[in-house]
């Protein structure tokens, strides 16, 4: 239901109830007062009748009760009202001229209502100085009147009742004007705009959900421009290694031998790195996304740095020498995550290591943690360098690694709660340090479940 | 025809280079933007193919950097940023053409003689002159309507000449087009280029100006 509508029922109707209520009230005192007030009259003009009579003693004989020498005539008054004066033995001294004897014909004092001849009157009795005087009035003319009245009663009301509808209407319309102009402003937007909404003077009421909109929209924006900058790097990514493929296959084919020997094998190493990008991006992709990993898997420190270093260096174990202290600890992630990173580390210590240098891994339990320490004798980075090492695709030379490697490492930390640490080492070359959390669990008694309240 | 390829990474550029050498042309590679204005200060290219992800300068700057100096090579960009806005901002930065990777080898080839030839101001792709037809692209030479199979160093030396189109030629700029920088040039190989040349074309072909250099006879002088 449209807000226009909800207001206009509202309003409109709790309005004419609130007045419809009123004018029932007030039809039903003035009735009442309307009634009271022609009884009022009845009875005052049969008194006034009376009064009239008793000064003028020539019209009847007091004592004999007949009427006098002096008659007493009444000229004919208005239709449908009627008087009589007789004596209280019954003889009729005067009467109006279009009243019927038995309308009037009443013997008790006081009010009463008869009908006669199809008529319904009402009447009112006095009796004074031996004189009974009655006065009547038609019901018809009564009710008549009375409607008369109520009708002058009614129209202004309901004339003003349909006029408030009506500047109801209007000004709920055009009360209502910014919100339709907000809704049209948002309307006619593309859909995938996502400037801030215009800042046109708005109602005090709006401006918050205006103000709202727009920190939706600019985090809407801040989040598609840094997915499409991502997307668009990774094209990057990809292209670089597909075009080298794509033009060692071209150039075998139009060589020959050795020549055509070489750019085979080049196309080769195109296809490698386009493999290791693309593994990269789908583990980063899985870090980050909604993916779950085998987690019944108990994963300790030791087991994940053989595993890592394993994979580093699968034909030169020697070049990774493993410092560790103390028993294994259990770690807080997924098995296969926590070797990734370290995996990445290890793989970094080792590219940029001179030839045949060794990286030393150290691993330090703490508390509620696992510091995975990995040395190595490159040329470390600058400072500048090192704020820029884990975005993602940032690489000191072209062609070296797929730029992803410690931005996976930082993902994973961010996932599990952990924390990634680069720092120069005063003897040359750098210490990566990556602390990952150690499980809560103490006994084997809670197989499951035990990562995911450590986990953000 | 000599090319300078600025290209940052090693497998694309060695890929690049082996490609255009077996299609006849001379290539030089660089890495960076700084070594790209050394070279191009120092040496005489027909044309320019420039990668935009260069390691110390964007590739867009450095080419709005060496127009505004008046280098007026053609350039062919080779990028894997394929909006159109960036395609524009590329042509508007001054490049003559615009590739985006992965490339076909062969369109790659294709263009950059079409550049050559807009650069020499003819609008067909095959040079003719008198009973000589030269297709610089598919390396095709015939005389008379008869196919004459030349060495990669022979058409090379031949194009270089009908480009010049009647000027002369000095020794070290006929080298400078024949070889790259990593080649060995004996001493007389080019005299033995020459040498062939007029063998298989005609003597009178290509004139001698003594102390000066060659130039192609076109006949009306």
């Amino acid at each position: 239901m449209s807000l226009r509508l909800r207001l206009l029922l509202m309003i409109g109707v709790s309005l004419s109830l609130l007045w419809g209520g009123v004018a029932v009230w007030m039809l039903r005192d003035l009735d009442d007062e309307m009634r009271r007030t022609l009884d009022q009259r009845l009875a005052m003009s049969a008194r006034m009748v009376a009064g009239l009579i008793s000064q003028n003693p020539a019209a009847w004989d007091r004592r004999t009760g007949t009427a006098g020498d002096s008659a007493l005539t009444v000229p004919a008054t208005a239709k449908g009202i009627a008087c009589q004066v007789s004596s209280l033995r019954g003889e009729v001294f005067a009467r109006t001229p279009g009243a019927t004897s038995a309308a009037i014909a009443t013997t008790t004092p006081g009010f009463a209502e008869r009908e006669i001849d199809g008529e319904r009157w009402r009447s009112y009795t006095v009796e004074a100085h031996g004189l009974r005087i009655t006065t009547a009035d038609r019901l018809a003319e009564r009710n008549t009147l009375l409607r008369d009245v109520m009708a002058a009663a009614i129209v202004p009301f309901v004339v003003a009742l349909i006029g408030s509808l009506m500047m109801l209407w209007i000004g709920v319309r055009s009360g209502l004007v910014p919100l339709e102009r907000l809704r049209q402003a948002l309307a006619s937007r593309a859909p995938d705009a996502l400037t801030p909404i215009p800042d046109a003077p708005m109602p005090r009421e709006l401006q918050p959900l205006v103000d709202t909109l727009n920190q939706l929209l600019e985090r809407m924006r801040v989040t598609i421009s840094r997915e499409r900058r991502f997307t668009s790097d990774a094209a990057h990514e990809l292209r670089t290694p597909l075009t080298a493929l794509k033009t060692h296959l071209q150039v075998a084919r139009i060589t020959r031998g050795k020549d055509a020997e070489m750019a085979l094998d080049y196309a080769e190493e195109g296809a490698a790195r386009l493999q290791y990008t693309l593994q990269q991006l789908l583990t980063l992709a899985q870090v980050e996304g909604p993916f779950s990993w085998d987690e019944t898997q108990r994963t300790y420190a030791n087991e994940v740095a053989r595993l890592a270093m394993r994979d580093a260096a699968p034909d030169t174990p020697e070049l990774i020498v493993l410092d560790s202290d103390g028993p294994p600890v259990e770690l807080a992630l997924p098995q296969a995550l926590a070797v990734t990173a370290l995996r990445n580390l290890l793989d970094n210590a080792l590219r940029h290591s001179p030839a045949q240098h060794s990286v030393r891994l150290e691993i330090q339990s703490a508390q509620d943690a696992v510091c995975f320490h990995v040395y190595d004798s490159g040329p470390g980075l600058s400072a500048d360098e090192l704020t820029r090492v884990t975005q993602r695709f940032w690489r000191r030379d072209a062609g070296r690694g797929s730029g992803l490697g410690l931005a996976i490492v930082v993902a994973i930390t961010e996932r599990c709660g952990g924390s990634l640490a680069l720092a120069q080492r005063p003897t040359g070359g750098l210490e990566a340090s990556l602390t990952l959390p150690r499980a809560k669990r103490e006994s084997p008694l809670f197989p499951s479940t035990p990562q995911a309240d450590s986990r953000p | 025809m000599r090319v300078l390829l600025v290209e940052d990474d090693d497998l694309i550029a060695h890929g690049i280079q082996a490609g255009l050498r077996a299609r006849g042309l001379t290539v030089d590679g660089v890495k960076t933007a700084a070594q790209a204005e050394a070279i191009l200060s120092a040496v005489h290219y027909q044309v320019v193919i420039l990668d935009l992800g260069l390691p110390d300068e964007d590739g867009m700057s450095l080419l709005q950097r060496l127009r505004a100096d008046g280098m007026a090579l053609p350039v062919l960009v080779l990028t894997a940023r394929d909006a159109v806005e960036d395609r524009v901002a590329g042509l508007r930065a001054g490049a003559d053409d615009y590739l985006l990777k992965p490339f076909d080898f062969d369109e790659l080839v294709a263009r950059l003689h079409a550049l050559l030839r807009r650069a020499a101001g003819r609008s067909v792709a095959i040079i003719e002159q008198g009973a000589l037809r030269l297709d610089p692209e598919r390396g095709q030479v015939s005389l008379n309507g008869h196919p004459v199979v030349l060495s990669r160093r022979e058409l090379a030396l031949l194009a270089a000449l009908l480009h010049a189109r009647g000027r002369i030629l000095s020794v070290d700029q006929l080298k400078d087009s024949l070889y790259g920088f990593s080649e060995e040039i004996e001493s007389n190989a080019l005299n033995v280029h020459i040498h062939h040349l007029r063998r298989k074309l005609g003597a009178d072909l290509i004139e001698t100006i003594r102390g000066v250099g060659y130039r192609f006879n076109m006949g009306d002088t």
